[in-house]
């Protein structure tokens, strides 16, 4: 018997390897770095574990108008990663504002201003906006100062093992919404004139009012006289809620394409003031329906840094200086690389990195203008200079085309 | 151009503590650093041989709300990359850095926060050395805007960073790295690039690098380098508690 | 403060959707397992649309849905060692949370979860303890967690909130929370008894002259009237009822003439058959997951 097993346990020796993956789950690090920095003899690309070349993303895809109860919904998968978004419109009479019959005596001085200040407004526009019918001053205040949009992002789904359903808010989900609501106001997505509804005393004419659009607000300030009277009756409020059913790495890009997405399926019923009721009421008909008029089409990409050097934190660290750090960067560009920048990392790869950056940017005319940043950030480390920032703005270029036709195909 | 106003220390019960005054923005900051603490609780969730970084922001009149939360994380990442967590009595140990906003205007939601985020992290660095936390450098951050003409305005007043078409906010460490950038608004990479120059000058001062490799800090018309003021405000400090040692000698 | 009202500003103009299958078939349920990678099992949910909202998509005239179908997602994270602070348990500690998204139902949900949601998820941890083999997991917890996408609703729009104030939606949905998070289980590798499937079914009165009968997998927004309804949670092949809820008095209903049967009693069978239809497509899903992870399996070590 034993003899016979002997040969047998020759021709197959018992292997101490481990697969793949129990060796990606002891050492993440090294398993990652295996990856990117494959031996120089083996003439491999510099490859990550989940496949993906450094700067590449994952597969995107996005599905709008499939939830019922909402005015506007999408669901956008970045590879494993899905965000569930719905926007709500409800309505907020002005009666129920406080600080209404305050801000609108106010509205009057802002105009003045306004026209004081015109050679500069004219200026915002061509850095700014593609359109100038957005000119009004106080667009933005209503949107901003009676929160007529409020995003919020929940992570208690069961979405990844950490997050306790039922618990508050973790402090990422918070983060994630600010972030959201701070990327709505900046790039005045959402024009505050889609949310108002509007009232005019019948003796200036009933039906002017019935097909009111944005044509008609472009000629506002010349018939600045005609429309004295015409007054706000209520605002469209929009809540817009995220989901995160599913995530593995890079929840704000998926998030913030969800509310993009959503907010061009949404649609506004037509509201009126009805003078009899003393109320605002609404038509459910399709037809006469609004969608809304975004502004331009900011799309988000996020980064992370992976180091080379795990054992860092373990020794005394000596940082070189800026200048220095350049020029070994410099000698090294042949040699051994010793940092990656990773395009939408996943879960595993956020796990492994610490330096992050996101940039948010925008192309006007419909992709053919000129490219706007609209947000950059990065936070955790020293890697990403100019240098890489340049680098990464035209990779995030490239990558807004790729999520202009995806959101655009729906 | 008035430069900051700061103190080392002012609370003596706390481990370290520091206050900063800018006068451009209006942000008065009181911060207060805790470290090394047994953070109660937790001890599964910390990690075995690095310290824990927690930030927390108090707002002046409101209660802390999604802004603060995200303010922490940044002020949070950024300082754990800096904070030696792995030295002697610091591993499994955590690091708490209180920032209450005494002064300014109050934040309404959804605002970015970028006027006090420099304010915010220049007194956390100044508790963490207060507190004789270590660190592998130190570091200087400034708030830039720039406005419907195009002129970079340094440390925007509330009014004017309201009507400045985008916002930054830039974090140098004392070896000259990008630490943190923080933009928002609309812009394009060159003027982000001007951006990034005028920060490095107004945290570093123009450079004059002598060929010992010491970097000499040169007051001009953005007035002394923010990375001096830091400096400055420890030697301060030093020479009043060490006085009596200075005067012996 | 926002009200709706139809161009002819009567609801009574807009017509209730109508039940187009028969009284013993079910809606179609698309279910799909592990499409939530970082869970230990997943799964998710959906049922077919009625023809009537599937109309109301394809050629939208309305902004007010007629009728709405369920999507939910399920996830489990466990067996996972409880927390330092818990006592100690022999067997597997089981947790359901049921959440609805905000923009789940016709009226906006808050975020912390209310007392329906509560609710759901006692009846979904009755449910589904008896079909676990606890105490193969001593000192461990597994997490059930349950985001509804979209709800069923309670009553058809149309008619007055009051008019019969009992929310039948939730029913559906649980039936629906039953039978995903059965799915999610399996996927997770969980020992089962048997795979447990929810089924629902309801005495309904279509008008006031007209005689109760008895549906399966009713769609409230489709009947006048719902006089009783009951949702099992059922394992088959043990032909045992692990979590029964009944609304509604049904007792005195008199089906027909050639059914003997008790309200109740008739009720309790419909739901038993809603749940076997169910567990076809349960069965059918869980295939599925085992296949993918013999896929996974064959592609690591040789076993």
């Amino acid at each position: 018997m034993a003899s016979a097993a002997a040969p047998a346990a020759q021709s197959a020796p018992p292997s101490l390897s481990l697969p793949p993956s129990q060796f990606a789950r002891l050492q993440p690090h090294a398993y990652l770095l295996a990856h990117l920095s494959p031996p120089a003899t083996s003439n491999q690309p510099s490859i990550r574990a989940n496949g993906r070349a450094p700067s590449q993303f994952r597969i995107t895809s996005a599905n709008t108008g499939s939830l019922t109860h909402t005015n506007g919904s999408a669901v956008v998968r970045v590879g494993d990663t899905t965000a569930v978004c719905g926007v709500r419109a409800e309505l907020l009479p002005t009666e129920d504002i406080a600080s209404w019959s305050v801000s609108r005596s106010a509205a009057a001085t802002t105009n003045k201003r306004r026209k004081l200040t015109d050679p500069t407004q004219k200026l915002t526009e061509e850095i700014g906006d593609e359109s100038d019918l957005d000119a009004d001053a106080d667009d933005q205040s209503h949107i901003e100062d009676l929160n007529l949009l409020v995003p919020n992002l929940s992570l208690s789904t069961g979405c990844a093992p950490g997050f306790i359903p039922g618990a508050p808010p973790s402090s990422l989900a918070q983060s994630l919404s600010h972030q959201i609501l701070a990327l709505l106001h900046t790039t005045r997505l959402v024009r505050a004139e889609d949310l108002r509804v509007w009232y005019q005393p019948p003796n200036l004419g009933a039906e002017d009012l019935e097909r009111h659009n944005e044509s008609e607000q472009m000629d506002v300030d010349a018939e600045e006289a005609g429309e004295k009277d015409k007054e706000i009756k209520a605002f469209w409020v929009l809540y817009i809620d995220v989901m995160i059913v599913s995530l593995a790495g890079n929840p704000f890009d998926a998030a913030w394409a969800s509310v993009l997405a959503a907010l061009r399926d949404t649609k506004l019923p037509r509201a009126w003031w009805d003078i009899d009721n003393e109320m605002v009421v609404c038509s459910d008909a399709v037809s006469e329906s609004h969608k809304l008029t975004l502004r331009g089409m900011p799309v988000a990409s996020s980064f992370c840094v992976f180091e080379a050097d795990a054992a860092a934190g373990w020794r005394a660290v000596i940082i070189p200086d800026a200048e220095e750090e350049r020029q070994i960067e410099e000698s090294n560009r042949k040699g051994v690389q010793r940092r990656w920048i990773l395009a939408d990392p996943d879960g595993y790869e956020e796990g492994l990195t610490q330096e992050r950056a996101c940039i948010v940017v925008d192309k006007k005319q419909g992709g053919k203008g000129k490219l706007v940043i609209v947000k950059m950030e990065k936070n955790g480390g020293w890697a990403l200079d100019s240098e890489e920032l340049r680098k990464l703005v035209d990779i995030s270029a490239k990558r807004w085309e790729d999520v202009r036709q995806v959101i655009g195909q729906c | 151009m008035v430069g900051p106003t700061t103190s080392l220390t002012p609370l003596s019960r706390a481990d370290g503590s520091a206050s900063y005054q800018c006068p451009a923005t209006g942000a008065n900051i009181l911060g207060s650093v805790n470290a090394p603490i047994e953070l109660p609780g937790r001890r599964d969730a910390l990690k075995p041989e690095d310290a824990t970084v927690e930030v927390f922001i108090k707002p002046g009149t409101a209660p802390g709300g999604v802004g603060e939360r995200y303010v922490e994380g940044i002020i949070k990442s950024m300082l754990g990359r800096l904070v030696l967590g792995r030295e002697k009595s610091y591993a499994r140990r955590g690091i708490v850095v209180t920032l209450a906003i005494v002064g300014g205007e109050s934040k309404p939601r959804g605002d970015s926060y970028l006027t006090v985020l420099p304010a915010l992290l220049q007194t956390s660095l100044l508790a963490l050395l207060s507190a004789s936390v270590p660190l592998s450098m130190t570091f200087s951050a400034t708030v830039l805007g720039v406005n419907t003409l195009g002129e970079i305005i340094r440390e925007p007043a509330p009014t004017d960073a309201a009507a400045a078409t985008s916002l930054h906010v830039l974090a140098f460490s004392s070896k000259g790295h990008l630490l943190l950038n923080e933009s928002r608004g609309s812009f394009d990479f060159d003027t982000w690039e001007r951006i990034r120059q005028r920060a490095l000058t107004i945290c570093h001062g123009t450079l004059s690098g002598s060929p010992d490799g010491d970097v000499a800090m040169v007051e001009d018309v953005d007035g002394q380098p923010l990375e001096g003021v830091v400096r400055e405000t420890v030697e301060d400090k030093y020479h009043q508690d060490y006085a009596w040692k200075i005067d012996a000698a | 403060m926002e009200t709706v009202k139809t161009k002819d500003s009567a609801p009574g103009a807009a017509t209730r959707p109508q039940r187009q299958r028969q009284s013993n078939e079910l809606r179609k349920i698309f279910l799909k397992t592990g499409l939530i990678p970082s869970a230990s099992g997943s799964s998710y949910l959906e049922f077919e649309p009625s023809p009537a909202l599937a109309a109301a998509r394809s050629t939208p005239k309305s902004l007010i849905p007629p009728s709405s179908a369920l999507k939910l997602a399920c996830t489990v994270h466990g067996p996972k060692p409880l927390p330092r602070s818990a006592t100690f348990s022999p067997n597997l500690v089981l947790t359901t949370h049921v959440k609805y998204a905000p923009f789940a139902a016709r009226k906006r949900k808050g975020h912390i979860r209310d007392a329906s949601e509560r609710d759901l998820g006692v009846h979904l941890e009755t449910a589904l303890r008896g079909v676990i083999v606890a105490e193969r997991w001593p000192k461990s917890g597994l997490d059930i967690t349950i985001t509804i996408i979209e709800a069923e609703d309670d009553r058809w729009w149309g008619d007055a909130p009051d008019s019969h104030d009992a929310p039948w939606g939730m029913m559906n949905v649980l039936a629906g929370c039953i039978t995903a998070a059965s799915a999610a289980i399996a996927d997770a590798r969980i020992d089962c008894l048997d795979l447990v499937a929810g089924g629902v079914a309801a005495i309904v009165s279509d008008g006031d002259d007209a005689a109760p009968r008895l549906v399966l997998d009713c769609d409230p927004a489709e009947h006048w009237s719902i006089l009783s309804a009951c949702v099992v949670a059922y394992m088959p092949s043990r032909d045992e009822i692990t979590e029964l809820w009944l609304k509604g008095d049904g007792s005195k209903a008199v089906l027909s003439a050639d059914d003997k049967r008790l309200g109740n009693e008739a009720l309790l069978d419909g739901a038993v058959d809603a749940a076997r239809g169910a567990h076809t497509v349960l069965a059918e899903a869980v295939r599925e997951s085992a296949e993918r992870y013999a896929g996974l399996a064959l592609g690591g070590p040789a076993r």
